[in-house]
């Protein structure tokens, strides 16, 4: 056991000394780059080949993966920008029991103070939110009734710049908006009359009638289809809430700032309050999108390993073919450090190649779809997901460095073997291969 | 003393179980300066002697001494040291590095060996200049003729001034003309330069050149003739 131990040991340390002695040769000898370079384009096709391999499996690696990250990162974008905001502000209690007993009843002005005071707030709103019943002539639907200030709101989310039919909540009293989908089933249009009832503050039933101001479409059909807006004081009436609200939403001036300024905000409210971010607030969505993230690490996995396969390959046989120059290389002095140097930089220029003709095609395929790739066809079923008509790739720094790394590894290593074997032959038996 | 000596040297391959024996039991010195042909039919050893003299594999049983030192007790590495500095190798089928030209492959041997540039490119030029390829220098192999070849083949052999130039059948795949041409300068070469060579042929004609002639059959020396 203990002499296997040393045995391996001394076979590390070989191993170490020899890797050394390669890259010293690598580094002094100018003449091994040269003829590595040159090697590189001697077989046209087959150097072809591993290029085009690599760089279609790269190309399309990278760029699947960008479209997808695109995809996730409109699905977070649309619910931070619809609804979610970067932070939250609810009274204690709210997230576990969504309704009017949990309430800011300051109507959020201690929040308001604060946040006032914070450099990363962009923009922050009150709102108060219930769920209801609207009711048209013709039809009804369970609603997610909120109550904004129009213009503060406007700051925030998206709304006011998805009117598709008359318009925001403007001056006119009593006016609702909703989303073109809740409209269809209502057989609703602008100016129409509906009623929308809730359960007010005290449990009774409350209903209201408006005229429909506007519709509006987002990315996301589940809130087209449930969300229907009021004007703050005509919530807080309809609900018998007085100047209480429900939150306070918060827009960062950054989406990475969200976790600190929630931080902060939290120390200075104290328990009054419960700050949350928007990751906190939708669970479901974070875990979406890490499942999305580790499935699409997989399918990445699967093309590098698929990739890694070919060029070990390629390699191999480049290698085993030319055992007799081997041979010869080492009958006229070249020694084993310098053979597996030769053969390592081959290995890697090619590698390295392939991935510049990669990052080329990708570049091209990144220009092409610069403006987003149309999915109307299928957006029906994306924009239950919260994701719009046209994705536009997103290129992560880790998408670019992955490939990069397992493909020189990969080079290094299937170039190594057959190296480390061919310096190990006697010249002699090399020189007799044909 | 002999520069290159082969004492009771053995040579069996294995293959599938069956033996081999391509070298029985030979003793041969080369002297400082000889020229000496190594010849016999096909099969009967002198490309396994050969790489036995040129520290390219291992006898079976039996030493061989370059220099005075014992190739068998020498690490792969200190024997890729003497290919580099004291052996030149010349081979039948050229076996020029393609994608260097004439010039690289001459200078090949000597950037391995560490010569400065300068020198490089001084020494790159006479011996192409003697070895009558001045013009070609720049030229890769697959642009030059089979003589063309061989003779880069020579002065990259001889141009990192080795004590002993080894060649394999070197005129095997040359026209007559050419493979006498050839000798010629390899003759020179021996004369200007002193250097040791060991050549093996079949060919009758070639044979005639040399000074010394060492006849091999069957793995063993039958002669050893000197020319006054
Ligand atoms: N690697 C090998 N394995 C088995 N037998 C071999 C090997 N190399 C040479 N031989 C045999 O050894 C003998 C001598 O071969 P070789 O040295 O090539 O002779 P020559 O060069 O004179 O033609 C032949 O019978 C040949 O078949
Ligand atoms: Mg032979």
């Amino acid at each position: 056991m203990g002499g296997r131990t040393a045995a391996v040991l001394a076979g590390l340390r070989r191993g170490g000394r020899f890797s050394t002695q390669v890259f010293a040769a690598i580094a002094r000898d100018r003449i091994l780059w040269r003829v590595a370079w040159r090697n590189v384009w001697r077989n046209g096709r087959r150097t072809g080949v591993v290029v085009t391999a690599i760089a279609v499996g790269i190309a399309g690696a990278v760029l699947s993966m960008a479209i997808q990250f695109g995809m996730v990162f409109q699905m977070v974008e649309t619910a931070i920008a619809t609804d979610l905001g970067h932070v939250q502000v609810h009274a204690p209690g709210f997230r576990d029991d969504p309704g009017l007993d949990h309430r800011l009843d300051d109507g959020g002005r201690a929040g308001g103070v604060a946040l006032d005071e914070l450099p990363q707030v962009a923009a922050w709103s009150p709102r108060v939110r219930a769920s209801g019943l609207i009711t048209s002539p013709r039809s009804s639907a369970g609603i997610q009734l909120i109550a904004i200030e129009p213009a503060r709101e406007a700051a925030i989310t998206v709304v006011s710049d998805s009117m598709v039919a008359g318009a925001y909540l403007d001056g006119d009293a009593r006016r609702v908006l909703i989303g073109q989908a809740l409209a269809d089933r209502l057989h609703v249009k602008v100016g129409s009359k509906v009623v929308v009832s809730a359960t007010d503050v005290h449990g009774d039933l409350a209903g209201e009638a408006f005229r429909v101001a506007g519709l509006y479409r987002t990315a996301s059909l589940e809130m087209d289809r449930t969300t229907v807006f009021v004007r703050l004081s005509e919530g807080q009436k309809l609900l018998a809430l007085g100047e209480a609200v429900s939150e306070l939403v918060v827009r960062a001036r950054d989406r990475k700032d969200a976790a600190d300024l929630a931080a902060e905000l939290g120390r200075r409210l104290g328990s009054e309050a419960d700050v949350r971010t928007w990751r906190e607030l939708a669970p479901l969505l974070v875990y979406f999108v890490d499942m999305f993230d580790q499935m699409a690490w997989i399918v990445y996995a699967a093309v590098f390993i698929a990739m890694a396969f070919g060029i070990a390959n390629v390699l191999l046989m480049a290698v085993f073919e030319r055992t007799r120059e081997i041979g010869v290389m080492r009958s006229i002095g070249m020694n084993g450090q310098r053979v597996v140097g030769l053969v390592t930089l081959e290995s890697v220029f090619l590698v390295l190649v392939g991935l510049a003709a990669g990052f080329a095609l990708t570049g091209l395929g990144l220009f092409l779809l610069r403006d987003g790739i149309d999915l109307s066809r299928w957006a029906q079923g994306l924009n239950a997901l919260g994701v719009s008509n046209t994705i536009t790739p997103v290129l992560r720094p880790a998408d670019v460095l992955a490939p990069v790394v397992v493909a020189t590894i990969t080079a290094l290593l299937a170039g190594l073997w057959p190296a480390i074997r061919a310096s190990r032959a006697q010249p002699a038996d090399a020189l007799r291969h044909v | 003393m002999a520069i290159l000596e082969a004492r009771g040297v053995h040579k069996v391959y294995e293959t599938r179980g069956v033996e081999t024996t391509a070298v029985n039991g030979v003793d041969l010195a080369l002297e400082p300066g000889e020229f000496t042909v190594l010849y016999g039919p096909s099969g009967c050893g002198k490309t396994t002697l050969l790489n036995l003299l040129g520290a390219l594999d291992e006898p079976t049983r039996g030493t061989v001494h370059l220099l005075g030192r014992d190739l068998g007790q020498l690490s792969s590495a200190a024997l890729a040291q003497l290919r580099l500095h004291e052996l030149g190798f010349i081979f039948q089928a050229y076996n020029l590095i393609p994608v260097l030209t004439a010039r690289e492959n001459v200078e090949f041997v000597m950037e391995l060996q560490g010569v400065p540039a300068g020198d490089r490119k001084a020494r790159s030029d006479a011996i192409l200049a003697e070895v009558g390829l001045a013009e070609m220098a720049d030229k890769r192999p697959l642009e030059m003729s089979g003589g063309q070849q061989q003779r880069v083949a020579v002065a990259r052999a001889i141009v990192g001034r080795p004590a002993v130039v080894l060649a394999d059948e070197p005129t095997a795949n040359l026209d007559s003309h050419t493979a006498s041409a050839l000798l010629d300068l390899m003759l020179q070469l021996n004369r200007e330069s002193g250097v040791t060579f060991l050549f093996s042929t079949h060919d009758p004609m070639v044979i005639e050149k040399a000074r010394r002639r060492v006849r091999l059959l069957d793995g063993r020396i039958e002669a050893d003739e000197r020319e006054a």
